[in-house]
């Protein structure tokens, strides 16, 4: 996709140079995550591990909140931000509820199209 | 030569993985879903292939963002299992079929195909899941594996077309390999999923369903698409289906669908596989 537009598929934030050059150190600080070592070191003192990367004050403050909306809008791919999931395990499919800003049940039954569980 | 026995394609999604860690096969969410894999299996264990070649896509994890490689073909020995970032899963490393796979290099880099050769690289649930649900939960893999990794995550990805032109390569490969081995060729990804952005769920049960009826009989209407046409139909993530493609490229024009299943949502994701085999074969 030379010149993609990110508007030709409404709603779908196509990861593509602008968003990778963006999103660089927000996905680098959650890449490192595939280390154990990391893992202890984020658990422990979090904002002592985002130190270390150069992540933009929105970007930082997103990754603090757990706001998915927000690290993806922030140029954060799904596949490198899962891994901050792990260190508080959710499933996939609350951060896809989180990234339409449903609720999850909500999300599951119509979006997915699971019958629902609760009444 | 070797012999090509036959292309799947099948799903590649984590949450498959999960729920074969935590035994939860039997579970109404996901019964199904296994269940559908049942003559898969079967059909494998007959056929017997001694290599299996996968294509498929790195999800962040033996790649990061600095280094994208369109094409990457492992050329090890042996591949471990690699950490995601919640622990390295309890499954077996598997074997490389070495040989083949810098045969396929020089096939590759010859018929102007350059990917990065990788001699030491762990491999993640792109791979992991459709050995499992093809081979189940073995103490060794039967077969040896050839890895084709091809960039997903990165846009510019690569175009169907190219895809489907790699699988051509893959044949004449597989066909100027003097060994005897029997080779399966697995296209993995999809159906329809969408991870990211406002249409994040997004669930096409009507294409993914037209997509395991007719990549077999119908692929011509498939190789031609743009990216943005299989990011629009199958989803933002959902565009794996791409390499789908290689396997169907690397098969007879005429095949016949041996066995299809679909269920869905597997997570959030349309889910299933298909099994071809060339229309000339015993």
């Amino acid at each position: 996709m030379q010149n993609p537009d990110p508007g030709a598929i409404p709603e779908t934030p196509l990861f593509d140079r602008e968003r990778s050059h963006m999103g660089y150190e927000l996905n680098k600080m959650a890449m490192a995550l595939v280390s154990e070592a990391n893992r202890k070191a984020f658990a422990a003192d979090e904002e002592a591990f985002l130190d270390r990367y150069k992540l933009s004050p929105e970007q930082r403050a997103a990754v603090l909140a757990r706001d998915w909306q927000e690290m993806v809008r922030l140029g954060g791919n799904i596949f490198y931000i899962l891994k901050i999931s792990a260190l508080n395990p959710m499933p996939v499919t609350a951060i896809g509820a989180a990234q339409v800003g449903m609720d999850h049940e909500d999300f599951l039954v119509q979006r997915l199209g699971k019958e629902r569980r609760n009444g | 030569m070797a012999e090509l026995i036959g292309g799947c394609g099948t799903s590649h999604v984590p949450s498959i993985g999960i729920a074969l860690d935590r035994g939860l096969q039997d579970t109404p969410d996901w019964k199904p879903f296994f269940d559908g894999y049942i003559p898969a299996k079967e059909w494998i264990a007959e056929q017997k292939p001694d290599i299996a070649v996968v294509i498929f896509n790195d999800h962040g994890n033996a790649f990061f963002l600095d280094r994208v490689p369109t094409l990457a073909l492992g050329v090890a020995e042996e591949y471990q299992i690699i950490d995601e970032g919640w622990g390295k899963r309890d499954i077996p490393a598997f074997k490389g079929a070495a040989d083949f796979s810098w045969h396929l290099a020089d096939a590759m880099v010859e018929g102007h195909f350059d990917p990065l050769i990788c001699r030491e690289i762990e491999l993640d649930h792109g791979i992991q899941v459709p050995m499992e649900l093809f081979f189940g939960r073995p103490a060794e893999w039967p077969v040896k594996i050839v890895p084709i990794f091809v960039n997903t995550v990165q846009y510019p990805i690569p175009t169907p077309q190219r895809m489907w032109e790699l699988g051509q390569l893959l044949r004449k490969a597989i066909e100027s390999w003097p060994g005897n081995e029997r080779i399966v060729v697995f296209g993995t990804g999809g159906l329809t999923h969408q991870l990211q952005g406002a249409r994040a769920g997004f669930m096409n049960r009507d294409a993914d369903k037209a997509w395991l009826a007719e990549i077999g009989p119908n692929p011509e209407k498939y190789r031609g698409w743009t990216r943005e046409q299989f990011v629009e139909t199958f989803g933002s993530e959902g565009a794996e289906l791409i390499m789908w493609l290689v396997m169907r490229g690397c098969m007879d024009a005429e095949v016949r669908t041996v066995m299809s299943h679909y269920y869905a949502p597997a997570s959030m994701t349309g889910a299933g596989m298909v099994v071809l085999e060339n229309e000339g074969a015993a």
